[in-house]
């Protein structure tokens, strides 16, 4: 049980910065979610905590330690790979219990433990077979017993799910987080999956470029997106952003004229939403691009002006293509960021 | 569809005679597609004879080639094995050749040395090329230059013999290194002791040999899954800890098979021996293949030398098999 500080970390790849200046506080006991697209530096910050990479600067403490020069073995954190990173020539028991012959945990422990957490994970009968002979949920259940198994002060994990299948991802999710709310235990997860973040996490680092964007719990990054780069990220289908521009109190892009707060002037881009978005009105006009049924709801796409609108319609909402369509955006969802990017907020 | 403007109604017309019909007017499908013109080329057929042949006529010369250089010379010393051969008198024997050896001492004895001498050997180049390739393979120098480590085995055979008989031996580099080191004193007879003998070919073997294990598990560990070993150090592994239970078992394969084509490599070893020692001082540095050499080439007992590498060949297969099968199938489970 620790909490992790990073202070002023800094990763460089000669002239490349894979992580710039960051600094990030993870309380105890937090699931935390490190999302970002790839190439974004989440998962070196990553091994920077688990100590595979050394950051060029700053400092890492974990449980109120300065961790930065201590070797990866000698850190208390376990470490969940996407690729199951099992022993291949190990059985599951023997791959379980070779962290605690490793930290020189007395063999008569050894049996109860490793028992206790294959039974976690629902692994109890194949503690016999080797990795090869298991399927892919299966390897990364006995993956997770390995974190599991010797208590550590920290679990990290690399986009573990993101080599199985949708379906099973879902019931390992849940199993995921089950296991840490039960264990307790400070998590940092990577990914890339929006939906794993929102789910998983008490709170969620964006990254873009090696620089954090913005930190929140699930609902603050949601409704909340301090920057086009999160607007645009999170959400599927992810919010409208339409370039445009302000003056007195109104908003113009092609296609596009809705009321604005009046301090909000110049060039802008606005966000809705697509939920925020409703057939009919005068928010928008456009002609129908497509319609996508998924079942409960029906996605549709307007081509207003040059830009494409996406709207979650009805679910029995259908419609030919090249029909004109008029669109209204609910106004106590509209996000407006600067020329920059960055969100307008409240009154100046 | 309730489109009235489908695209290649909208398209720029088409006519091809200013008083002919719009072909704008006629839908897509009814337009007749030009048919592939195959005026001048018969489709070519071959006799089902021919077909089924094709394969092997294609292989036939490398068959040819590899059975008149290979399987030829076997049969032929097997088929001379069974004579007692004086050059043009062929005299039958049967198994006459086989039950002499069997009772030879100098064959016993060649046989013992061949297994000593590749023993040590093998042992000492695959624990060095391991070693080696454990400390190097991250190394990106030694990704880039891996020909350089090849050079020892790409020079000739007969010509490190010699540099090794010269350095040894005829130019005595290496008594005088070692004695202005200290370690001894005057000159040291590299030939006079059966030890020291026998060492002069360990040492010529290893370092010609030593790359090509080298090479070999430098691939193997490149190849290894780089996650693997780190989840290892964060298990809390140590890198002995790491090499023995997760790299070495891992790399298992591999070291058998890079293993065996060198143990059936030294089991033949010929040309060291040849140059250097000629299997003295009182064979005890003579191997199988010299031995083999000796009787059929200086002392002209063909038949007796062809029975001879008749057993031999029997060994290697047997014993490559073995070790091979075995490793494989405990592999497996």
């Amino acid at each position: 049980m620790a909490s992790i500080h990073l202070q002023n970390i800094e990763k460089k790849y000669g002239a490349f910065v894979g992580v710039q200046n960051m600094s990030l506080e993870i309380a105890d006991e937090e699931f935390l979610v490190l999302l970002g697209p790839s190439g974004c530096g989440k998962t070196t910050t990553m091994r920077m905590i688990a100590g595979l990479e050394v950051p060029t600067d700053g400092q890492i403490v974990i449980g109120g330690e300065v961790v930065t020069d201590i070797d990866a073995r000698d850190r208390d954190v376990a470490m969940v790979f996407q690729g199951y990173a099992l022993y291949p020539n190990m059985s599951i028991y023997e791959n379980i219990r070779f962290p605690l012959r490793m930290r020189g945990i007395p063999a008569s422990e050894h049996d109860a433990r490793i028992r206790r957490a294959a039974d976690m994970v629902e692994l109890g009968a194949y503690l016999d077979r080797k990795p090869g002979a298991l399927s892919g949920g299966q390897r990364q259940r006995a993956a997770l017993a390995r974190a599991v198994v010797r208590q550590p002060q920290v679990f990290l994990m690399d986009e573990p799910l993101s080599n199985l299948d949708a379906k099973l991802r879902q019931s390992m999710r849940v199993q995921i987080k089950h296991m840490q709310r039960q264990l307790r235990v400070t998590t940092v997860y990577v990914t890339h999956d929006q939906i794993e973040a929102m789910t998983l996490a008490d709170r969620i680092v964006i990254m873009n470029k090696g620089a954090i964007q913005q930190v929140g719990s699930p609902d603050e990054i949601y409704s909340d997106p301090a920057n086009t780069f999160v607007a645009g990220f999170i959400g599927s289908p992810p919010m409208n952003l339409i370039d445009g521009v302000a003056q007195d109190g109104h908003f113009v892009a092609p296609g596009v004229s809705v009321a604005c707060p009046a301090h909000v002037r110049g060039k802008v881009t606005l966000g809705v939403r697509p939920e925020d978005c409703s057939v009919g009105g005068e928010s928008a006009q456009g002609m129908v691009y497509g319609v996508e049924p998924t079942g409960d709801v029906t996605y549709l796409t307007v081509l207003a002006g040059t830009k494409k609108i996406e709207v979650k319609a009805a679910r029995a909402y259908r419609s030919d293509i090249d029909v004109p369509v008029g669109i209204t955006f609910n106004p106590a969802h509209l996000y407006f960021f600067d020329d920059q990017g960055q969100r307008i907020r409240g009154a100046a | 569809m309730s489109r009235p403007d489908c695209s290649w109604a909208t398209a720029k017309p088409y006519r091809s005679d200013p008083m002919g019909p719009d072909l704008s007017q006629v839908p897509a499908q009814g337009v007749a597609q030009a048919a592939p013109d195959r005026r001048g080329t018969l489709p070519r057929r071959r006799s089902p004879l021919l077909r089924k042949a094709f394969p092997y006529l294609l292989l036939a010369p490398a068959m040819v080639y590899l059975l008149a250089i290979t399987l030829y010379p076997g049969l032929f010393a097997i088929y001379q094995s069974l004579f007692v051969v004086k050059f043009l008198t062929w005299t039958w024997t049967g198994f006459g050749n086989y039950s002499a050896i069997l009772q030879d001492r100098e064959f016993w004895a060649a046989l013992g040395n061949t297994a000593l001498i590749g023993a040590i050997s093998l042992s000492l180049q695959t624990a060095i090329a391991l070693a080696l390739a454990y400390f190097a393979y991250r190394d990106p120098l030694i990704r880039g230059w891996r020909i350089v480590f090849l050079m020892p085995m790409l020079f000739m055979p007969s010509a490190v013999a010699f540099i090794w008989k010269l350095a040894f031996n005829d130019g005595r580099v290496i008594s005088d290194l070692l004695g202005r080191l200290g370690l001894i004193e005057g000159n040291l007879d590299w030939l006079g002791s059966i030890w020291l003998a026998r060492l002069t070919l360990i040492v010529a073997d290893v370092w010609q040999w030593t790359p090509f294990l080298f090479i070999i598990f430098v691939a193997a560990l490149q190849g290894q899954d780089q996650e693997i070993e780190e989840a290892a150090r964060l298990d809390g592994a140590s890198w002995p800890a790491i090499f023995w239970n997760v790299s070495l078992p891992m790399m298992r394969p591999v070291i058998v098979v890079a293993v065996t084509l060198r143990g059936i490599d030294i089991t033949t070893m010929f040309t060291n021996v040849y140059v250097m020692t000629q299997g003295s001082p009182g064979g005890a540095t003579e191997t199988m293949s010299y031995f083999i050499y000796r009787q059929g080439f200086r002392m002209f007992n063909f038949g007796y030398a062809s029975a001879a590498s008749v057993l031999m060949l029997i060994l290697t297969v047997v014993i490559a098999q073995t070790v091979v099968k075995r490793a494989f199938h405990s592999g497996k489970q």
